[in-house]
């Protein structure tokens, strides 16, 4: 990868040639690193109060009292998770070699939008979900294997695939652009598997 | 016709393959993650072409090369979306075909299906006149209004499925009762 393109390069040197990147590979051993220390459970229990809270909150309180409101947040937020997947698979798509018509750059920028967008709606009604239910799925490991994916998958997402397809894309060797792509629809396919299976547990 | 949707559903509420389907923990549980995450595939793709078209996302884009180059996946994630969603009602044929929101669910998919056939006959008609402007046409973007709105109930009705609130087994006013399709002396769910 060519560092004379990347705007990276100009206001973070400390960083060397790809300071975001950096920063996602440090934040994500970081944060693995974390999840497997005896620090994680200390901070598990120092988080009960939180979640008791989040139950007492206005969201908690709709959340509880009409499951109507609970199922249509539910919908809204499945929907937006298909947007985000279909913008995901459209672009990474597009980066491996699919829908070769298309023009690449606008497909990239275009769905990346898209994405961003979708990602809101799903965190904001997913944190309304959460409020409703805040102690059982504070008990739930998958509810925390989500959490990890998702905070994985935004991290990836926004400073790790972002920085690499703000480049010209033709000058990136092709086989670091393909599994760019498959690792963004891994992450978010583990993503959506994780937050489906919080449902059954 | 009640009677023979009701009929159905119990010849098939009879077969062991429904049973085995309803009672292993995992099999339901792949095959509706498999229902729910096909969305990104059929809807998310689906809605991306809506909103190209009403010129909310990828503007840059060519709208009728856009549609015509998702269309593929996004057939097959509808295929994989009906093949689940079948096996599902196959699972609980009693109680989901008497479902308010399952009967609601699929006359609008009827709705979507016109929709979608419409909406790509006019696409087709009118191809040269628009495909890179960022919105399409007045009709098409018509078209996919109402296919976005729609397809939001049906997730809507889908997710509301999993609630009892109108079910036959509980006392519903008459017009339920009547969209619900309620059998007398249904003895089954």
């Amino acid at each position: 990868m060519s560092s004379t393109t990347n705007p990276n390069t100009e206001h973070a040197p400390s960083f060397g040639s790809y300071p975001r990147t950096t920063i996602a590979v440090i934040s994500l051993a970081l944060l693995l690193a974390f999840s497997f220390s005896s620090l994680r459970g200390d901070t598990w229990v120092g988080l009960l109060s939180f979640f008791e809270w989040m139950e007492t909150t206005w969201f908690g309180y709709v959340g509880k009292t009409w499951g109507g409101a609970f199922a249509l947040i539910q919908a809204a937020h499945l929907v937006s998770l298909g947007v985000l997947g279909g913008a995901v698979l459209f672009s990474d798509g597009r980066l491996l070699g699919l829908f070769s018509s298309l023009p690449i750059r606008d497909v990239v920028d275009g769905a990346h939008r898209v994405f961003v967008w979708a990602l809101a709606v799903v965190v904001g009604t997913g944190v309304f979900m959460v409020c409703g239910v805040a102690v059982k799925v504070y008990y739930l490991p998958v509810f925390w294997y989500k959490m990890l994916t998702l905070a994985v998958g935004v991290l990836f997402a926004l400073f790790i695939r972002k920085p690499l397809v703000d480049r010209e894309i033709s000058e990136v060797n092709p086989k670091i652009v393909k599994l760019v792509a498959v690792a963004s629809i891994m992450v978010w396919f583990t993503v959506a598997a994780t937050g489906r299976w919080i449902g059954f547990s | 016709m009640n009677q023979f949707i009701y009929d159905i559903a119990v010849w098939f509420d009879d077969t062991a393959w429904s049973t085995a389907i309803h009672e292993s923990y995992y099999l339901y549980n792949w095959i509706e993650s498999t229902h729910v995450l096909t969305l990104m595939l059929s809807l998310g793709i689906l809605f991306l072409i809506d909103m190209r078209m009403l010129g909310w996302a990828l503007p840059n884009v060519p709208a009728t090369r856009l549609a015509e180059r998702l269309n593929t996946p996004m057939l097959i994630g509808f295929v994989v979306m009906f093949v689940t969603g079948f096996l599902l009602l196959y699972a609980v044929p009693v109680r989901s075909s008497q479902s308010l929101w399952f009967r609601i669910k699929m006359v609008l998919l009827v709705v979507c299906a016109v929709n979608a056939y419409l909406f790509h006959k006019r696409m087709t008609q009118s191809i040269q006149t628009w495909e890179h402007e960022p919105r399409a046409p007045s009709a098409l973007r018509r078209g996919a209004a109402i296919s976005l709105a729609f397809w939001t109930v049906i997730v809507i009705c889908g997710r509301f499925i999993a609630y009892d609130w109108y079910d036959c087994e509980y006392a519903q006013p008459d017009l339920v009762r009547a969209i619900a399709g309620c059998v007398d002396g249904q003895t089954r769910f």
